[in-house]
């Protein structure tokens, strides 16, 4: 032990236990070179095993009306670059199939199909933890809440038949100055699993708790077709998210969310001719990118706090791409993949391809949701401007329409350009950049419409040589069987009041972690209605938890139109515009518990768009669950009985 | 120092609270026509549900009050000691200091802990906008809309949840623990494990954790 310095102590002592205020940290910054002068302090746990201690912010960083710009920044200087795959190493202690309380597990429900799916072929440690991140060269660090510390977050990777469990740590400081709560649930979206792995919005845990989410990497269908279900049911770019009621947004503002990618033979992540691979473009970060949407707004350092804090807003004014502002990624002149995800957290983009003569270039759409579309679609402004993804709103053509937590695999061919051609990624809002473009843009194109931009070289030796024409046949969808029961979700504004209604109810639902508010015996098929009933505006990407769906109708008030080629794939969000309505169907299996639809974009979520439903095993366990199912409205009815009459 | 710990709990706001910044230090007058600040006196270091309300409301307020009585009984050893009610009126013009306590007295809620306040129209849709606003010029320009709203405060841990009034109570009185102040790692331990024989005896039962006990 070095020998304490009586000294320094009067400086340490007026610390907060286990923070250094930002003041004492320039102190010995500027007493650097005097050696063991943080060794009177009591180290903490964190400071002991080596980590980081970085600071909660002192200044509240807020939204002001109207809101102040964001810091200007110099567009083009970082690079796009993939998230980090995550490690993947064997956890300590063991996952178990209950909870291991005693090591600090979360209270959940007992892995379902434990006896097959383990012990796990993958696992991942995913420590949610306070982090500093750049979102551009021009900035300094910025406050965030990261997986391991990160954002985006270390990409997971799966593959079929290969089961995975990922432990979530709750590593969040006990003690926050910022906007975020520091409870987590994590869902995987969206994974076909038990609802204890489903992050359900109830179940969240606190800080020191862990849990482990059994992600068993199968195709849906395992009770039909045994073993690891049908392979037509395969699924593609997950993304796996923080879903604590009420604070969804603030969590996932502060950069809790990262992509889960799972390959089977179809789509194996090489490009390497192999036993039924289509040949898509697929080398993880050379090829194939994640390109994770979001929109954040900041505050300039000022003279007490250096860094560059994020704002609490529901809508920004810097597009952020994989956790850049405005970055550039240099393209070799062949086929790459992007899976674009927006994780909002309630914004739009209208995204559109932008050649070098000002012109909009063509994006091939291969899957929406994680799902391959049977035949890939191209979408831009010219032949294939009919492909677009609006049943009604007006949309830029050649652009697709991205609401929040959609994923849209686009491939996009650099081929046709000469080396040393730009293009853009261009998103219909603008942002704020405060300094020109550094490179002449295309005629008709603005710098704050810009998200990406790409720089095309020729392709080198070293670089893998382009892929193979997309297949025009990508797979092929189950068939659905018979419809065993219908059911109908209203999304409506009861009196400025987000609810979630069912045709019978009066006043509608709220979301209440204890009643369920639809019941489904396992196995059956159901047809689900889906209404945006508001009238003005208000717009609502559904997402329905566990299941991925089939459009067989769209409605724009109540009068059927046909499916937008776009939204004909298996999905699992459902992009509701005013006086919209889907009807899908999707099939119950597999796996028993309490699920979730609700409205994705996250300031709804968190303001009660959200219901929960069941799934029950057995004829008992479902009529006990219907008796349950009026609760929610039951209470509400009787409450709005105390109406007399309404008095303007 | 020593005095006020012996009268019972120390009051204090978490260090990043925007304090009367974001709440306002607006002069309310309760319906014991008592002089309070919004922040000093009625949010600073503790945990309180706030509606708006007004006195000749026959619309949804009857059932609001109805329902914080409900709640009220429930949450009956905390009242007035760490947690409070407020239901500010937003027809201040009618609704007087004795107005107030007569629509509280009329209907049982004149009760320690739940105050009924009355101020200047300014000072009271300053809160409103600041407590319920939604960025939306259509609802926030609404009187009627935030009507069922609660909102639910804990300045001590700088926390602000939402309920809707009409939804079941227990679904309130949930939402009014969610901002309890945070407990230690070992009570949560306790309740984790008194949970997780609940959630087996349910999934023997009904074959999934169906969280009807919680």
């Amino acid at each position: 032990m070095p020998k304490k310095k009586a000294k320094n102590r009067p400086e340490i002592e007026n610390k907060t236990e286990g923070t250094i205020s930002r003041r004492s940290v320039l102190k010995i910054g500027a007493a650097a070179g005097a050696a063991g002068v943080l060794a009177p302090k009591m180290l903490t746990s964190n400071e002991a095993l080596g980590f980081q201690t970085i600071p909660e912010p002192d200044v509240r960083c807020v939204n002001t009306v109207p809101a102040t710009p964001s810091p200007a920044h110099h567009p083009f200087l970082d690079e796009f670059t993939a998230p980090f795959p995550a490690d993947d190493h064997p956890l300590n202690p063991q996952p178990t199939e209950f909870p291991n309380l005693g090591a600090g597990e979360a209270d959940r429900a007992p892995h379902q199909r434990w006896a097959q799916f383990a012990p796990a072929h993958f696992t991942y440690d995913m420590s949610a933890q306070v982090g500093l991140h750049r979102f551009h060269s021009d900035y300094t660090d910025s406050y965030i809440w990261g997986f391991n510390g990160k954002y985006p977050a270390p990409t997971v990777f799966g593959k079929y038949g290969k089961s995975g469990i990922v432990r979530f740590r709750n590593n969040l400081p006990t003690f926050t100055t910022t906007f975020g709560r520091n409870e987590m649930t994590i869902h995987l979206h969206n994974g076909h699993h038990g609802s204890e792995s489903d992050g359900f919005a109830g179940d969240f845990f606190g800080t020191g708790f862990w849990k482990d989410n059994l992600y068993p990497n199968c195709y849906a269908g395992l009770d039909a077709f045994g073993g690891n279900g049908d392979p037509k049911e395969k699924m593609g770019s997950f993304w796996f998210h923080d879903h604590r009621a009420e604070f969804t947004l603030n969590n996932n503002v502060l950069g809790m969310n990262g992509m889960y990618i799972v390959y089977d033979q179809t789509d194996p992540g090489h490009e390497f001719p192999s036993a039924g691979s289509l040949q898509l473009p697929g080398f993880y970060g050379v090829t194939d990118f994640p390109l994770i949407l979001t929109d954040k707004r900041f505050c300039a350092p000022t003279a007490t706090n250096p860094r560059t804090e994020m704002v609490n807003a529901a809508g920004g004014d810097k597009w952020i791409c994989n956790g850049k502002i405005q970055p550039a990624l240099t393209v070799r002149r062949r086929k790459y993949r992007f899976r674009i995800l927006n994780t909002g957290p309630t914004q739009s983009y209208d995204i559109t391809l932008i050649k070098p003569d000002g012109s909009v270039g063509t994006m091939t759409v291969i899957a929406t949701d994680a799902n391959f579309l049977e035949h890939p679609i191209p979408v831009d402004a010219g032949a294939n401007a009919g492909n677009s993804n609006s049943t009604t709103a007006p949309i830029v053509p050649g652009a697709i329409r991205v609401s929040v937590a959609e994923r849209w695999d686009v491939i996009i061919d650099f081929a046709e350009f000469p080396a040393g051609s730009r293009l853009y990624l261009r998103e219909n809002r603008s942002m704020f950049v405060g300094n020109p473009s550094p490179v002449p843009l295309p005629p008709g194109l603005n710098i704050e419409n810009v998200l990406l931009q790409f720089n095309v070289v020729n392709r080198e030796p070293w670089f893998p040589p382009d892929t193979p024409p997309i297949p025009a046949t990508l797979c092929t969808y189950p068939t659905l069987p018979a419809t065993d029961n219908t059911w109908e979700w209203q999304f409506v504004l009861v009196g400025g009041r987000f609810r979630v209604k069912r045709p019978f109810d009066t006043v509608g639902c709220v979301f209440d972690p204890d009643h369920s508010a639809h019941c489904i015996l396992r196995g059956t098929t159901e047809e689900w209605l889906i209404n945006n009933n508001i009238a003005s505006g208000w717009l609502h990407p559904v997402h329905i938890h566990f299941e991925e769906g089939r459009t067989l109708k769209r409605f724009v008030n109540g009068v059927e139109v046909p499916v937008p080629p776009l939204h004909s794939g298996r999905r699992d969000v459902y992009r509701m515009e005013a006086g919209q309505g889907a009807l899908i169907k999707m099939q119950f299996r597999d796996y028993n518990g309490r699920y979730l639809i609700h409205c994705h974009n996250m300031a709804h979520e968190d303001n009660f768009m959200m219901v929960r439903w069941d799934i029950c095993p057995d004829q008992a366990s479902l009529d006990a669950c219907i008796a349950d199912q009026q609760v929610c409205e039951l209470e509400m009815k009787a409450k709005e009985s105390f109406r007399d009459e309404e008095v303007a | 120092m020593e005095r006020r710990e012996l009268l019972g709990r120390v009051f204090e706001p978490h260090p990043a609270s925007p304090g009367a910044s974001r709440y306002t230090n607006a002069v309310l007058r309760t319906q014991n026509n008592e002089t309070v600040k919004f922040y000093d006196d009625l949010i600073r270091g503790k945990q309180c549900v706030v509606n708006f309300m007004y006195a000749e409301c026959h619309g949804s307020c009857p059932a609001v009050t109805q329902t914080l009585k409900t709640i009220y009984r429930e949450l009956k050893d905390r009242m007035n000691k760490d947690l409070f009610f407020y239901s500010i009126t937003t027809k201040p013009e009618d609704d007087t200091p004795a107005a107030l306590k007569h629509y509280a007295e009329t209907r049982n809620a004149d009760l320690p802990g739940w105050l009924f306040l009355t101020g200047s129209q300014y000072d009271i849709e300053t809160i409103r906008v600041r407590l319920f606003g939604m960025d939306h010029p259509g609802l926030d320009g609404d009187l009627t809309l935030h009507s069922s709203y609660l909102r639910i405060i804990n300045d001590a841990r700088n926390s602000w949840g939402m309920a809707q009034a009409f939804a079941s109570n227990r679904n309130i009185l949930k939402r009014i623990a969610w901002q309890d102040p945070p407990k230690s790692y070992a009570e949560r331990v306790v309740e984790a494990r008194a949970r997780q024989i609940i959630i087996e005896q349910e999934v023997k039962k009904y074959g999934y954790r169906r969280d009807i006990m919680s």
